[in-house]
């Protein structure tokens, strides 16, 4: 009676263990030798962009890929502080600074087009037009892009400005062909030593080597970046040997990364020019004691112990990232409201601001943004702040919080780019989504930007880095390194050059 | 028939339209639009509305609408904001992964549920079949994504046997395409397969029951030979809606499986764009999956009067 079935249960039996059989004859999941004969590496990313445009956007998931490799910005900063050329061979500055007289290289893009200056003053003013106001910053003080001659451009500032020339190597002064600018969206178009073959939104960038290149051919020609967005996913790829490296792993996984041996078993990077400080941001309009006592509720260690791994990440007051030259590591000097719960419960009691509702908004789909609620949302319930807690996804963060008017919260913590003049603000009405507007703060920033030699730019940068510590609007966490799994075989690896672009042609087997 | 079939199209009609609205207005009552999303969060109020007006997000709701509908009923599905990609060929793309996956996923599903259900139902009082029936219970237990991260982890990372995860297009390689689908198919079909397991037992536990099949089996049939010339058609229909459900439901539902394994299927692009408000992409892709289900549901309806001539007689 049942012997059908049975039957039917044998031959299933018979065919997935045949299937299986089959699977396992066949050569496995390309070795990373292999590809190393071949000429290939993959690497993983995180997130998708959506978007390749990187003069509408400042995606990281953008700009860890496309700078640098696809397109090139007119020169390139070494760690060391030292200028390389890029697209421009050689650069002149006047004395007073307020002119650059950029010497564009005789050298082709990509698609096989000359490069040409009005493909330089075309992108110069493109990115002077950007909406990503990291882009156009840089151009604050220009006043003129002119074409000297057929391989010269001149830029006019109407005052110094450190913003400009730090800008020209970085996203602000990457290059495109005017005539491509229609397709930057799905396939950007630069002088870098690869070219992108295709993009797949939420599956994988194809590079490979730019045979119209001007310097030496990379080592590696063909250069696949699979978009992995689940973490385990991503290290479980990494261990079977399927993917070379993961160039970015953020903070949510490096516990299980310890916890699996991978730090062992690969050549572990950390790297700070793709971190980010995790900070929080209290809104300026609370009275400036209270706004003191809420900072002083922030356990930083408690909050880097979360991810269980101290080497990752710095607990600091400072907005800054330990590459920038004022960054300064936790310390009684450099935090001026450190965490004492004890004093702030007197406070809350001295003050009564119990009766005061506040709200916290928190990131919801963003882990190690939401973590931090969950830490700091009971301690300062504990420490006597009638706080509740406001959990929303980023579209709808992005509506309230960044293009809120007026602010919609109290307390939020964010992570993000370590440039301090996102908080610059020339009047209150025009405070941006942090509320924070500082005269004081805004002046010293601008009076860095027209510092005429890097000493003065330094001592401006930390002085104004201590008025935004002092005023407890913008308070910094941690400052989160960048780290990167990588093949023991794959050498090579350099620190990003051009904002968090992760340069491949360095990188050889 | 005929009349038949022209009200199911008179109420597919009006269910697209109305869906049509409800997509619209839902993705819009979401808050945030796509311009922000695009130039984050250090844009100016200004930048945001000048992009916003560029893609025409400021005109009124229904002029968005009508012009949004009109094109979809001259089959143009509209653009990407952000890639000014054709919808159709992001839809076409995906579903390249989408449809093999759940086909097949749910092909293996059927091939453990048919025999497993059936086994289970007709031994329900011998030990084998309650084995099958609580493992078809732990199996609907069993979250997918864990099943898939445990495949992944034996297959990809121990054995080395399949990749954990990704994809490689049909044209660059057919055998790494298929490759690609294994353990998500696999993972797939597992749940499926445990949840379908119940339905088939279910429906041949009924039958079973029935007064027709007990006179059968007085002629002498054994349970199996009553089952298949007698029961079979009926058992069949509760498991064809069931199918026809689960169809319907694992064209844009497989979300889990698909960030899982990293495949760019379907449900993941419109997750991705629903998070970046991309409000023509969604919205088309969703009227396309609504009439697809409505699609597959009329033709379960159909399928009743061929399983059941009742139904039709009834009609």
């Amino acid at each position: 009676m049942t012997q059908p079935i049975l039957k039917s249960f044998r031959l299933g039996l018979t065919m997935l263990t045949a299937t299986a059989a089959i699977l396992a004859a066949v050569p496995g999941v390309a070795l990373a030798q292999t590809r190393a004969e071949e000429g290939k590496m993959i690497l993983v990313a995180r997130q998708d962009p959506g978007t390749l445009d990187y003069t509408k956007s400042n995606l990281t998931a953008l700009r860890l890929w496309i700078p640098a490799n696809v397109v090139e910005p007119l020169v390139y900063f070494n760690k060391d502080g030292s200028v390389a050329p890029g697209v421009a061979e050689a650069w002149k500055i006047s004395d007073d600074k307020l002119t650059y007289t950029f010497t564009i290289r005789e050298a082709k893009f990509s698609n096989g087009e000359p490069l040409t200056v009005e493909d330089v003053i075309y992108s110069l003013n493109a990115m002077k037009a950007s909406p990503v106001s990291q882009n156009s910053a840089a151009y604050q003080a220009v006043t003129a892009i002119e074409k000297v001659d057929d391989r010269t451009v001149k830029v006019t500032l109407d005052r110094p400005s450190q913003n400009f020339w730090k800008g020209m190597g970085s996203t602000a002064g990457l290059i495109q062909p005017e005539a491509s600018a229609e397709t930057i969206a799905t396939n950007p178009i630069g002088t870098g030593p690869y070219k992108l073959v295709s993009y797949t939104s939420n599956s994988s960038f194809e590079f490979t080597a730019n045979e119209n290149y001007w310097g030496d051919a990379p080592a590696i020609k063909d250069v696949t970046v699979r978009i992995i967005t689940d973490g385990t996913a991503g290290l479980n790829a990494l261990e079977a040997g399927e993917v070379d490296s993961l160039p970015v792993i953020t903070i949510d996984l490096w516990e299980q990364l310890m916890a699996r041996g991978l730090d062992k078993n690969f050549s572990m990077v950390t790297y700070p020019q793709i971190g980010e400080p995790t900070y929080a941001v209290i809104n300026q309009k609370l009275d400036p004691e209270l706004r003191q006592a809420l900072a002083m509720t922030i356990d930083r260690q408690a909050y880097n112990d979360a991810f269980g791994a101290s080497w990752g990440a710095e607990n600091t007051c400072t907005f800054a990232l330990p590459n920038q030259a004022w960054y300064a590591a936790e310390s009684p000097e450099s935090c001026p409201y450190p965490y004492d719960i004890e004093k702030v419960m007197a406070l809350v009691a001295e003050k009564g601001y119990a009766s005061t509702p506040l709200e916290y908004a928190s990131l919801s789909d963003v882990p190690d943004l939401s973590l931090p609620a969950d830490i700091m949302v009971p301690t300062m319930q504990a420490a006597g702040f009638n706080m509740s807690r406001n959990a929303i996804d980023l579209a709808r963060y992005s509506q309230l919080i960044f293009q809120g008017r007026p602010p919609q919260f109290d307390v939020t913590v964010m992570s993000g780019d370590a440039d301090p003049t996102q908080w610059a603000c020339a009047d209150e009405a025009s405070a941006g989504w942090s509320t924070y507007c500082s005269a004081e703060y805004t002046q010293a920033l601008a009076d860095a930007d027209e510092a005429l030699t890097d000493e003065d730019y330094l001592a401006l940068m930390q002085k104004s880095a201590d008025i935004l510590r002092k005023d407890a609007v913008i308070v910094p966490i941690i400052a989160k390194k960048g780290v990167g799994l990588f093949d023991p075989d794959l050498k090579g690896f350099v620190e990003p050059r051009v904002a968090v672009a992760l340069e491949f042609a360095p990188l050889h087997w | 028939m005929p009349v038949y079939i022209a009200r199911k199209l008179a109420f597919f009609l009006l269910a697209v339209l109305v869906a049509s609205i409800a997509i619209f207005l839902l993705i819009r009552g979401a808050g945030g639009n796509v311009a922000a999303v695009i130039l984050g969060k250090d844009a100016t109020a200004e930048a945001i509305n000048a992009l916003a007006q560029q893609y025409g997000l400021d005109r009124p709701l229904f002029v968005q609408y009508f012009d949004w509908i009109g094109n979809l009923l001259q089959g143009d599905l509209g653009r990407s904001f952000r890639t000014n990609e054709p919808v159709t060929d992001l839809v076409v793309s995906r579903l390249s992964i989408s449809i093999p996956l759940c086909v097949s996923g749910l092909i293996l599903g059927l091939v453990i549920a048919i025999p497993a259900g059936t086994y289970s139902a007709l031994n329900s009082d011998k030990p084998l079949g309650a084995v099958i029936a609580l493992l078809s219970q732990v199996g609907i237990a069993v979250p997918v994504f864990w099943a898939g991260i445990l495949l992944s982890l034996l297959f990809g990372v121990r054995l080395g046997w399949l990749p954990t995860g990704g994809w490689t297009n049909w044209d660059v390689s057919l055998w790494g395409a298929v490759r690609s689908l294994v353990l998500p198919v696999i993972s797939l079909g597992l749940i499926l397969g445990a949840s379908l397991t119940r339905y088939v037992r279910s429906a041949v536990l009924d039958v079973m029951n029935q007064d027709y099949v007990r006179t059968a089996r007085a002629t002498g049939m054994t349970r199996m030979q009553a089952l298949l010339q007698v029961g079979l058609r009926n058992a069949a229909l509760p498991i064809a809606t069931v199918v026809g459900l689960q169809i319907a439901e694992l064209i844009g539902g497989t979300v889990i499986i698909e960030t899982v394994f990293s495949l760019p299927g379907l449900s993941r692009m419109i997750l991705a764009n629903v998070a970046a408000r991309e409000v023509i992409v969604v919205q088309s892709t969703v009227m396309l999956i609504i009439i697809f289900v409505m699609f597959i549901n009329l033709i379960v309806d159909l399928l009743y009067g061929v399983l059941d001539p009742r139904v039709r007689l009834a009609r």
